[in-house]
């Protein structure tokens, strides 16, 4: 006989199960399921109502934010008189120029501490 | 399309998933009555708590519900639904405290009413053993897993399975030498 399978106790498992008839159980689950249903629709028409009340909140803050920063990004820092220069250093010469340049310095700082 | 439940009764199994796929609400509770035997017995052998084991019982089929649609073959509904049922449990079992556990398990006396004494004794010889045991014993005995199969749905190592099995199948066998044969040969 196996040690580790023992006919006799696979028998008191077999013996000890008992037979669930009836539909009480599983209108249990139904009720259940459609709990859950409802709740996954209350979260979501949450979720959609904040969405929506944020958008119609924060879109003329956005807008004028929007507006603000592509009136200021492209604005020369230096004023150049001859007009082939000004084009040349156009790329390097605006706002728009410091902030990207200023982002990837940064990245490049952290990457080089905490590499 | 609208079916009695008469026709559900009468419908072979692969159909009754098929249309549960479909979303048919009454294909999926006929299936929820079929099965309702083996996996409230799966649970109560699990935790020792009539309660408990309804409540999860009831979780493990509401889980079902909602993704029948990756169940891609009719035919494996029983596996599908086993794999469920043990990650339902072993989740259960990490997010619930021992002590938690405790008070369930105090409370799990009145909900004993109507098992029979067979399985309340079974059901405390099991809470004698550590929880990992008790879960190697019943996929071994309760669902006749192999030892493979087992590691392969707890994630457990073969050999801590085997030794599980071994030291629990010795402890219920003395827990339970009223009801079982005590061994003559020892391999």
């Amino acid at each position: 006989m196996n040690i580790s399978h023992d006919p006799n106790l696979q028998a008191l498992f077999a013996q000890a199960e008992q037979d669930f008839q009836g539909d009480s159980f599983a209108d249990d689950v139904m009720r259940q399921v459609d709990r859950e249903r409802r709740k996954t629709l209350l979260v979501w028409s949450a979720v959609s109502i904040f969405i929506l009340a944020c958008v119609a909140l924060l879109a003329t803050p956005a807008f004028t934010a929007a507006r603000l920063a592509t009136e200021l990004l492209p604005v020369s820092l230096v004023e150049i008189e001859t007009e082939w220069l000004r084009l040349l250093l156009s790329p390097v010469n605006s706002v728009a120029a410091v902030i990207a340049l200023s982002v990837l310095g940064i990245r490049k700082f952290f990457r080089r501490i905490f590499r | 399309m609208h079916y009695t439940s008469d026709f559900f009764a009468k419908s072979p199994e692969s159909m009754l998933v098929a249309l549960a796929r479909a979303g048919q609400r009454g294909a999926f509770a006929e299936l929820v009555t079929r099965r309702q035997t083996w996996i409230r017995n799966l649970m109560r052998r699990c935790s020792g708590d009539a309660t408990l084991a309804d409540d999860l019982s009831q979780q493990v089929f509401t889980q079902a519900w909602r993704s029948i649609r990756q169940l891609h073959d009719a035919d494996r509904l029983g596996p599908w639904l086993k794999r469920i049922a043990i990650n339902m449990w072993l989740q259960h079992k990490r997010t619930n405290d021992p002590l938690r556990g405790a008070d369930e398990n105090n409370d799990a006396d009145s909900a004993h009413n109507d098992t029979t004494s067979v399985a309340m004794d079974l059901d405390n010889a099991l809470a004698t053993l550590s929880p990992d045991q008790r879960l190697c014993i019943v996929l071994s005995y309760h669902e006749r897993m192999t030892h493979g199969e087992i590691a392969e749905f707890t994630s457990l190592p073969l050999g801590t399975i085997k030794s599980h099995i071994r030291r629990g199948t010795l402890k219920l066998q003395e827990q339970l030498s009223a009801y079982v044969e005590p061994l003559k040969e020892v391999e």
